[in-house]
């Protein structure tokens, strides 16, 4: 029972729920203030994407006449509530360690994998052309982009499995636990191709340019998002902050969880890496690339991260 | 609910901006575009941030003359725009027809058929005007929020 | 990798934003702005009301002499006015914040009065406007341009005529 309690708090409070989506807007603030000033431009206050989110419970929502309502209203629902149950799936070293029975990347794999669903099925419901575009667009990229991912997820558990003595793990902590006696996979030769594909990878995921193709991009005005409005669009805000919160995390966990015992100091790093990871990683990418045309990503994707995830699995399985 | 006073204040602090182009000559829609995208004019400051689809609008900025040919089409969009917005007019062209007042293809002025509440005069305005006219816009739809 | 020193350059230089709507915004001397009009200096030969392209000029002959209005909200600040004008009655000041509520729309308005008088000489009543005398050859002194001022068009006529030229 109080097992079952614990995970309720995790996904409600820490470090799902409230934490991860106060840091995810958090991050956010600060990633457009340090692109506005790195763009030689003032910036909104760090705050804004708070008073964004409130700003959208203000106004109403409208529900197209050619929309399907029930999918229309409900799926944003389906996708926050994914998230937040991965959020509470991620461990963050010294600090959060999932339940054994649910901290599985596997499960983490899934999970991932239903914001881009959500899309998609939002893109169509609205009933517009645009959506519909969206929705083809998101499709041809998930494709794209799960392939490396199962791929870097499987180099990961077979490295880590074949280290202690097995075959495949899949539990996030034993990962970490691994990587805090053999030192962390960034530094390990054998991993890199799979931390390349990871740097590949998340671009996309996040929906970042030069990958922000099927969402908020003013060539599809806005795509699958172009018929939500008020408290609904809300959710889609918040899903997606989340899933910055979920995957950055998660990369962390997979290729780099070295931080000292105790939680304040776990905390600590886990802020200053997730920070760094955030600048370099979102921002600067951001600021200094164009968007890539879908046909364009798909073949980019099929070329280079495929061929460094299948490499990285080749190589973990042989050495 | 004493709550939501302080969060209507807080959502002020975000107003978001769609722009409809009734048949403008364009002028007034590059100097719309600058006063977003050139650091010099940031409107980022304030919050604003122009939105890609007009559900997502707070304050709309409507530019050019309403020819006869984009009447319909401006009228339909105006009414995806969902309350409570703020229409700014911006250049002389919607408030009276500027230079093309007399042109039989040319239906303003632009609030017969549209409310307004601000006019920003100018052909095209400087962008520090366009801001100027946003912050009053700004000031309106805190009212009605 | 280009942009990683654009990134440093902007660090270092700091934004470039202007400070307006939060500070005083930075106005060229010679912007085309708000239309001024005086009075005292209209000829009134109504060049600026021909010359416009947007027809916001326009002149009328009232009781009272004759009223100059430039209705703004269909100004489009060309500054053909200000170029024809002959006496510099007309010209455009570097004002350009002029945004307003719509209930305001037609307040935007420069009006100014050619005030009517009478003729000391014939006593017909006339505009008191600027007279045309930038072709005289010599210039009118202070006296002599007050004098023809305070006359009707004919008698300036023939004031200019009677006007002995010292050799």
């Amino acid at each position: 029972m109080s097992n079952q309690i614990a995970i309720l708090l995790a996904v409600l409070l820490f470090p799902g729920g409230v934490f991860a989506l106060a840091f995810g807007l958090a991050m956010k603030g600060v990633d457009r203030r340090v692109a506005a000033r790195l763009q030689s431009r003032v910036g909104p206050p760090l705050l804004q994407p708070f008073f964004d989110i409130i700003k959208l419970g203000f106004k109403r929502t409208m529900v197209p006449a050619a929309a399907n309502e029930t999918v229309f209203l409900y799926t944003p629902l389906v996708g926050v509530v994914s998230m937040l149950l991965a959020a509470a799936l991620v461990p963050i070293t010294s600090v959060y360690a999932p339940d054994a029975a649910i901290g599985n990347l596997l499960v983490l794999l899934y999970l991932l994998m239903i914001p881009g669903i959500v899309l998609m099925i939002a893109g169509s419901a609205s009933g517009s052309p645009y959506g519909a575009i969206g929705f083809s667009r998101e499709m041809a990229l998930m494709i794209a982009y799960e392939g490396p991912l199962v791929l870097i997820a499987a180099a990961v558990a077979i490295r880590t499995g074949m280290g202690m003595g097995g075959w495949a793990t899949f539990s996030l902590n034993d990962i970490i636990a691994y990587q805090q006696t053999h030192g962390s996979f960034l530094f390990d030769p054998v991993m890199w191709p799979a931390v390349a594909a990871f740097c590949f990878f998340y671009p996309a995921n996040l929906g970042i340019v030069p990958f922000d193709i099927p969402e908020a991009e003013t060539e599809v005005l806005e795509g699958p998002l172009l018929e939500y409005s008020g408290p609904v669009l809300a959710l889609f805000k918040i899903m997606s902050a989340l899933k910055k919160v979920v995957v950055l995390s998660l990369g962390i966990a997979l290729f780099f969880p070295a931080a000292p015992a105790g939680i304040v100091g776990g905390f600590l790093v886990w802020l200053v890496k997730m920070a760094v990871l955030m600048l370099v990683g979102i921002t600067a990418v951001r600021l200094s690339m164009g968007r890539m045309r879908i046909d364009q990503a798909f073949v980019f994707f099929l070329k280079w991260p495929l061929l460094l995830a299948v490499a990285s699995l080749a190589v973990v399985v042989v050495v | 609910m004493g709550l939501i006073p302080d969060f209507k204040k807080i959502a002020t602090r975000s107003p978001w901006i769609y722009r409809i182009n009734a048949g403008s000559c364009n002028g007034c829609d590059v100097e719309m575009a600058t006063t977003a995208l050139i650091p010099r004019y940031d409107i980022e400051r304030l919050g604003c941030q122009y939105c890609g689809s007009p559900k997502h609008a707070d304050i709309v900025l409507i530019s050019g003359p309403l020819t006869v040919r984009v009447k319909d089409a401006v009228l339909r969009m105006y009414e995806e725009i969902p309350d409570p917005k703020v229409t700014v007019a911006v250049g002389v062209c919607p408030i009276s027809g500027g230079i093309f007042r007399e042109s039989y293809a040319v239906l303003a002025p632009i609030d017969q058929y549209i409310p307004i509440d601000v006019n920003v005069p100018g052909c095209p305005p400087r962008p520090q005007a366009i801001i100027a006219g946003v912050a009053k816009a700004i000031a309106i739809w805190r009212e009605r929020l | 990798m280009n942009f990683l020193t654009i990134f440093a350059r902007n660090l270092k230089q700091g934004p470039q934003t202007e400070a307006f709507p939060l500070g005083p915004a930075f106005t060229p001397e010679r912007l085309r702005g708000r239309i001024e009009f005086k009075a005292e200096s209209c000829e009134g030969c109504r060049i600026c009301e021909r010359v416009c392209p947007a027809n916001a000029i326009r002149f009328a002959k009232t009781p009272d002499g004759m009223t100059f209005d430039c209705w703004h909200n269909t100004c489009v600040f060309c500054g053909n006015c200000e170029f024809y004008c002959p006496t510099d009655a007309i010209h455009q000041t570097n004002d350009w914040d002029l945004s307003h509520v719509n209930a305001d729309k037609f307040d935007m308005v420069e009006h100014g009065l050619i005030p009517n008088q009478k003729c000391v000489e014939c006593g017909a009543t006339a505009l008191n406007t600027a007279p045309m005398v930038k072709n005289a050859k010599p210039p009118l002194s202070t006296e002599e341009y007050t004098e023809l001022r305070a006359r009707c068009p004919k008698c300036r006529a023939k004031y200019l005529k009677n006007r002995k030229v010292p050799a």
